[in-house]
């Protein structure tokens, strides 16, 4: 095991930085006014007047509602050791009842040390649920559930919700219920029953500010001093990356992002994707890899599978497109082959291939999903009747032709034509 | 035989069961398969270097050196990567050496052969587990698994026992067997054919569980790769996911695909020429190395024909007369692209037959030989004609057409066609294009059979094959009707169409085409032109 490169060390670093979102937002965690403080106030206080509390975290996806989260309880954990316990659930998992109590048995007994039997019923589990909460209560312990996905909790019965919130508020527990959803009407799709019980306090997590945004930069990329690393390439590498912030070019790269997509999931992707094209050799980044990971994440996912089809299959794609225009409700296979054969017939192109040909570049298209089938029920009829339609718009497919390289002109005039008309 | 052997057995023993019990003692003194280890986590026996992974993979170096930087130097986590792009790009087989090249643990998992979550879920699990289904634990997997909470709790516990050994073996790295080891304390989770997942029934639920299932687990040393055919944005939900990060693999170029195919030739500069001449009008219909492939091979035989030693290597003469000999196959060839041979031996012997008879084959005649080309016998024969007639002729009309003197004799006199009933023909005609067959019950199809067989039989013309007696009476529809109705369904030439709301009965619906049923209708002497409904 001989001495890394130090440039691969620093790799190693900055990925599992990135990789770490408990690491991102600590940065974010120190004004009063964040979400972080008021997440903690609520939960500590609730804590330390032993009383139940609800509280819901908004936010779309990549604004670091989780990441917050786990911050919030790392320090609670410290601060209150032996008077919190945690109980995690995640709607994709658990929203149906039976899973979510038996998987919340199962944490408890993990937690307090208890044997936890995979054979008891749920209505054994909700007893013991409600047995533990009393116990924690009585005993001055608080016990925190997050709920991720909150708004999958909340489809069919609400069942679960509406044990956990009414166990709350009879018995004797001290319980602190923390809902995690992207959706930002969650707390509309409570049942009244529930939302009665359900305090309506809720905290917004926005995507950040351009300011926020290049702390972060420096926050995230910018090597420790303390680490093992060699002095002088820290250094060197700390100025190199200075500079690149300094520059214009890196500056109109971050504007772009940012008006793209701000959250901070893709800035994170952004950087990554940036590292990851890190020229091990010379060790340092440069504006170019930076640009390089623009690209990576603006994809145009539907130009690249135009530019991947043959060009049979383009043909097939531009017939459709002008029965489209001729505004025939629907088209099928046979249609569009007899709309092939006239495209023929006018002006004699030389791609005039079999009818089994054509129906195996339909098939490849449909499988790429650039048209798909108007209903999924139709599996009595054969290929050839069951009505297609376009997944692709008529700018698409015009640039994708143009990108084509070695595209056919009479494609383009026909797709030129039919705008006119 | 079992039961002359052994008098003594009371119970009748099968021969089945008797070869078994004699097998079982064989397979219990077997060898028993060694217990599989960590270093069972890798791809393939030996590794390769980098420039024999480029090399062996024409036409991917940037995609090869891209995705190689995604995952990074030894123990760096990463973000999940999505690996989309075409079939038969090389995807699955490039991410499966690179991690042999770079020999990194990974599980494999893909969702053609895992065709439902628990299986998906259960093959993961033995991997990790380490655990190979084999006759001692009766071919069961080592934990039943088949919802995603079980999933995640057994996957976090596997995932620590990997790692474990993994850390305590690098903690002993530098002892001899420590080459034959995997690298690294990371293990990597490999999804392939993901595209599959959206047809199956909990796939709203399990797509963005698969795409969560980092952020579920939050254990850094572990990598998740997915590997579809589809882009990201094929995969819609109603929340939406956490996107993993994507990575595109174009479909390859021309030049790509020449080298890709010249790569296994024994003679390069022959198939070079050949490939001069093919390749651009070919991929015009399709770029897939697998088609390519099977199209060119015939063309490649036909264009060795007039070449009395294939090592040689042709010179500009050689390849213009090479051209000459083959360009009027080329165009045929183009027809049949994506056509597999029912019989390549008589295929092979019939043209050589027209070949001597110096018969060019034409456009059409290849296309369409006027022979069926595999048997049916002629009770499915009758039947599907009856089929393909009950779906294209409206059943008012059956009354006309079917009457007891077997045909119809007094055909509508035909009238003068107007512009109006021209119009209405064209109209007719767009309808039959755009609704396609018509479905019947299946009382009207045995109706329309019995009249068809009793006409046939009275008809001089029939194929006397001793097919006459099978057929039975005219009023006589024996089972073996019934038995070849659902062995064509089977072949999917019927297929069952929906059932009618107010009768409940299924209704059944003829696949195929004009010219199959003209070919069939021919070949037992039918005239199906005057049974046929036109408009």
């Amino acid at each position: 095991m001989g001495l890394k490169n130090p440039a691969e060390q620093a790799v190693i670093l900055l990925r599992s930085r990135l990789c770490n979102p408990n690491f991102i937002f600590t940065l974010f965690s120190d004004s009063p006014d964040s979400n972080y403080s008021k997440l903690k106030y609520i939960i500590s206080s609730s804590v330390t007047e032993s009383c139940n509390n609800s509280v819901l975290l908004l936010g779309p996806r990549g604004c670091g509602k989780l990441a917050v989260l786990e911050l919030v309880l790392e320090d609670l954990l410290r601060e209150f050791p032996d008077m919190i316990s945690v109980i995690k659930l995640n709607g994709l998992l658990h929203s149906d009842d039976n899973c979510a109590l038996k998987e919340i048995a199962r944490q408890l007994c993990l937690e307090h040390q208890l044997a936890f039997s995979k054979m008891a019923s749920s209505d054994e589990n909700s007893q013991f649920l409600i047995a533990m909460l009393r116990e924690c209560g009585l005993a001055h312990k608080t016990v925190l559930f997050v709920l991720d996905e909150f708004d999958l909790f909340a489809q069919g019965k609400q069942r679960l919700l509406y044990s956990l919130l009414d166990a709350m508020q009879s018995v004797t527990s001290q319980a602190v219920v923390i809902g995690v959803s992207c959706r930002l009407d969650a707390d509309q799709l409570l049942e009244k029953r529930v939302r009665s019980r359900f305090s309506h306090r809720k905290l917004l997590f926005l995507p950040p500010s351009r300011e926020d945004l290049q702390r972060l930069l420096e926050h995230a990329l910018l090597l420790p001093s303390g680490s093992d690393l060699p002095h002088e390439f820290v250094a060197n590498f700390n100025s190199k990356l200075l500079n690149i912030f300094a520059d214009k070019k890196f500056k109109d790269i971050m504007d772009t992002v940012f008006n793209t997509d701000s959250t901070f999931k893709q800035v994170l992707t952004f950087l990554f994707s940036a590292l990851c094209h890190l020229d091990l050799k010379r060790g340092f980044l440069s504006v170019e890899n930076f640009k390089d990971a623009l690209s990576n994440i603006q994809r145009q996912p539907k130009l690249e599978c135009l530019k991947d089809c043959s060009i049979l299959e383009l043909y097939i794609l531009v017939c459709m497109k002008r029965l489209e225009v001729r505004e025939h409700e629907t088209c099928n296979f046979n249609s569009i082959m007899k709309e092939y054969k006239s495209i023929h017939d006018s002006f004699q192109t030389t791609d005039y291939y079999a009818r089994d040909v054509c129906r195996r570049a339909f098939e490849h298209l449909l499988r790429r999903e650039l048209i798909s089938f108007l209903d999924n029920r139709g599996h009595g009829h054969s290929i050839e009747f069951r009505p297609v339609k376009l997944l692709i718009s008529w700018q698409e497919l015009y640039q994708g032709l143009k990108s084509y390289g070695s595209c056919p002109a009479i494609l383009y005039k026909l797709v030129e034509r039919e705008t006119t008309t | 035989m079992s039961s002359e052997e052994s008098p003594q057995i009371t119970r009748r023993t099968t021969r089945l069961s008797a070869a078994n019990s004699e097998n079982a003692v064989d397979s219990s003194k077997s060898c028993a398969l060694k217990p599989l280890s960590v270093n069972d986590l890798l791809y393939g026996n030996s590794p390769i270097s980098l420039e024999e992974l480029i090399s062996s993979f024409p036409g991917r170096r940037g995609q090869i050196i891209e995705l190689m930087s995604l995952l990074g130097p030894v123990n760096s986590p990463m973000f999940p990567t999505f690996v989309y792009g075409g079939s038969s790009t090389g995807k699955t087989s490039i991410v499966l050496n690179i991690f042999r090249h770079l020999r990194r643990p990974f599980v494999y998992a893909s969702c053609i052969t895992c065709y439902s979550p628990r299986i998906l879920f259960e093959s993961i699990l033995n991997q990790l587990m380490l655990h190979r289904k084999s006759d001692s634990n009766g071919y069961s997997s080592i934990k039943r698994c088949d919802k995603p909470s079980d999933f995640v709790n057994l996957l976090r516990e596997a995932l620590s026992g990997v790692i474990g050994t993994l850390q305590g073996n690098a903690e002993k790295a530098g002892s001899k067997k420590a080459a034959r080891w995997p690298n690294g304390k990371m293990v990597y989770l490999i999804f392939d054919s993901l595209n599959l997942v959206k047809e199956w029934e909990k796939s709203s639920t399990i797509l963005p569980f698969l795409f969560n299932l980092y952020d579920i687990l939050r254990m850094p040393e572990v990598g998740l790769i997915f590997i579809s055919n589809n882009s990201l944005d094929t995969y819609y939900a109603d929340t939406g996911f956490v996107e993993p990060f994507p990575f595109h693999f174009p479909d390859y170029s021309e030049d790509d695909l020449r080298q890709i195919l010249l790569k296994h030739q024994v003679n390069k500069n022959l198939y070079s020429s050949f490939l001069d001449v093919v390749l651009r009008p070919f991929c015009r219909i399709t770029r897939r190395v697998n088609e390519l492939s099977t199209a060119l091979l015939p063309l490649f035989k036909k264009y060795c024909e007039p070449l009395g030693d294939l090592g040689a290597v042709p010179n500009e003469d050689m390849k213009r007369k090479l051209y000459g000999h083959l360009q009027r196959h080329i165009a045929p060839s183009l027809n049949e692209t994506f056509r597999v041979s029912a019989g390549l031996t008589s295929g092979a012997s019939r043209s050589k037959d027209n070949e001597r008879k110096g018969i060019v084959k034409k456009l059409e005649a290849c296309t369409s030989s006027n022979e069926l080309d595999f048997h049916m016998s002629t009770s499915a024969k009758f039947l599907l004609i009856s089929a393909f007639l009950a779906s294209r002729n409206p059943a008012t009309l059956d009354a006309s057409f079917f009457d007891s003197t077997g045909g119809s004799d007094n055909r509508k006199r035909k009238r003068k066609s107007s512009a109006k009933s021209l119009e209405q023909k064209e109209t007719a005609e767009q309808e039959l294009l755009m609704k396609g067959p018509g479905t019947f019950p299946l009382e009207r199809l045995l109706a329309i059979f019995q009249c068809l067989t009793s006409v046939a039989e009275y008809s001089p013309d029939v194929e006397g094959q001793g097919n006459r007696a099978t057929m039975g009476d005219s009023g006589y529809i024996g089972s073996h009707v019934l038995l070849q109705l659902s062995s064509l369904c089977n072949a999917n030439f019927i297929t069952k169409g929906g059932s009618c709301p107010l009768e409940g009965s299924t209704r059944y619906r003829s696949n195929v085409s004009e010219d199959m049923v003209l070919k069939v209708a021919r070949s037992v002497k039918f005239p199906l032109s005057k049974y046929l409904y036109r408009r």
